[in-house]
């Protein structure tokens, strides 16, 4: 008999965390995916303890090849019907992009993109014949303005807005949601992988993973985008009508790189 | 010293095409390439005939992974060096998305996304110390809204106007100019390709492939977003301005008379 799992990939710290431990205690059973094992191992030890429910782990590194067909295939193998998707699994980095190291920005590709993509090709269908499901897909506020310094992160968040926008128009009528989450500056890791300064930002504009968890799940069916936090949406609704080369400019001013 | 080249991708036909055309008649010596080696190969000789620019045939397949390390490692071997990247080579999908073979959509993102970036972080770097050069990213309106039933299409073109809007402000002071060319409806193979019905469009609503070359080079001079096409332009800014739930029901109507 097969078990109905949401599946949670970047499950090993930040929101990807904070969303898995939010469904938990809505009762959902897990499926918990991410390069870190340990780390996922405890979350699902510590979950099932506290809200009863069954956590599975699949550690993978979703930026090579054929992992996320092999993602899928175990998830068959263990009889696990995912019908809540999370693709929250991505990262960023900081520079010049003529400066970067060209294999980290192409694996920011596979993962902020590529992968989202697959494993959202590959579970949506059985999603659609059983008239139900959900579809998270993390973005970003990067979404909406270009950042110079951050080119390469910020254009896969203009995909994934895009993308996950015109299949909600498409899902219509078919029982099953998606929801595209933008949150802005969070507290999470992903500052220290990308070695992006975030103390000029006053705290009043940076949220937690919780609450941006919290706001994504309450999101789900109501509308196909959340853009994080209140003075977030402001931001985004009045910049639309900022000139974009002008908005692309102030953008490179936003983002600094951490000293030492 | 290496001779500098105009490198176009997806030179076998459409935009690829005109823009290989059109460079050509300036006096600039070109690479080609694209999957079809002898049409990259009659172009070629027909360019060095009625241009006199020294033009190279080299086939790739951009869409497989090493395929743009090989290309950029063959025009070395040639010793030749890229001034001018044209990342044109693309295609699309039409439908909806649960119901698209994934593996196409996958093949769509590495052609349209990763290959220009790859191209661009190999040849960029060595443009940047010679303090000239360009790169052409030919993305579509299609960048600039959602749109259901080419979801996965539309979406790779907000990644390239992202990508080349924040490395045009990255560059600026480099003397590389870093140019994004979104072409509307254009008359090239790109429709039958993405099986769209365009039967019902008006002619009106289309450019030619040379138009669109034209304005583009044209464009190459300084940094910047090129929309081609006056009514293309007025369509971009309603879709930047107007809420983009509404820019993608519009889309959807739009689509489904096609797909």
């Amino acid at each position: 008999m097969a078990r109905e799992i949401a599946l949670v990939t970047g499950a090993s710290s930040g929101i990807g965390e904070a969303l898995a431990r939010r469904l938990a205690r809505d009762g959902l059973h897990l499926g918990l995916v991410a390069r870190r094992a340990e780390r996922l191992e405890a979350l699902a030890t510590e979950l099932h303890a506290a809200y009863s429910i069954e956590a599975d782990v699949l550690p993978a590194d979703l930026t090579k090849s054929g992992a996320v067909a092999g993602l899928v295939s175990e998830l068959g193998s263990r009889g696990l019907d995912v019908d809540w998707l999370v693709n929250n699994a991505g990262f960023g980095t900081l520079g010049r992009f003529d400066t970067l190291p060209l294999d980290r920005e192409l694996d920011q590709v596979a993962l902020n993109v590529e992968a989202l993509v697959e494993l959202t090709g590959r579970l949506l269908p059985p999603m659609v014949r059983r008239g139900r499901g959900v579809v998270m897909n993390l973005a970003s506020i990067g979404a909406y303005t270009p950042t110079p310094n951050m080119a390469t992160y910020t254009a896969t968040k203009a995909f994934v807005l895009s993308f996950s926008e015109a299949v909600a128009v498409e899902l219509a009528g078919t029982g099953v949601r998606m929801l595209c989450v933008c949150p802005g500056v969070t507290r999470t890791e992903f500052q220290d992988r990308a070695n992006v300064e975030t103390g000029h930002v006053p705290s009043f504009l940076q949220q937690s993973a919780e609450q941006v968890a919290d706001e994504a799940v309450r999101a789900v069916g109501h509308r196909p985008v959340v853009v994080n936090g209140l003075l977030n949406r402001v931001g985004v609704g009045l910049l639309k009508f900022v000139p974009h080369p002008l908005l692309t400019r102030a953008a490179a001013g936003f983002i600094r790189a951490r000293e030492g | 010293m290496a001779e500098q080249v105009v490198l176009v991708t997806g030179a076998s036909s459409g935009i690829g095409e005109a823009l290989a055309r059109r460079i050509a008649r300036d006096g600039h010596p070109l690479v080609l390439t694209a999957r079809r080696l002898d049409r990259l190969e009659a172009l070629a000789r027909e360019l060095e005939s009625a241009h006199g620019v020294h033009a190279v045939a080299i086939a790739s397949d951009l869409g497989q992974p090493g395929g743009p390390a090989a290309l950029v490692d063959e025009i070395a071997r040639r010793d030749l060096a890229v001034d001018w990247l044209v990342n044109n080579a693309g295609f699309g999908t039409a439908g909806r998305f649960d119901r698209l073979p994934v593996e196409r959509e996958l093949a769509e993102i590495r052609l349209n996304v990763k290959a220009p970036v790859e191209l661009t972080g190999r040849l960029l770097p060595a443009m940047v110390r010679r303090g000239r050069g360009v790169v052409m990213n030919v993305a579509s309106m299609a960048g600039f809204g959602p749109m259901p039933f080419s979801a996965t299409y539309a979406a790779t073109k907000a990644f390239l106007l992202s990508f080349s809007e924040a490395l045009a402000v990255e560059l600026s002071g480099t003397g590389v100019h870093l140019v994004c060319v979104c072409p509307g409806f254009t008359r090239t193979e790109f429709q039958e390709k993405a099986k769209i019905d365009v039967s019902a469009l008006p002619s009106f609503a289309w450019m030619s492939a040379e138009t669109v070359a034209d304005q583009a080079v044209r464009a190459a001079r300084k940094s910047g977003v090129l929309v081609n096409g006056t009514m293309n332009n007025l369509t971009t800014v309603f879709m930047r301005l107007a809420p983009r739930s509404l820019v993608a029901r519009v889309a959807a109507s739009g689509m489904r008379g096609q797909v």
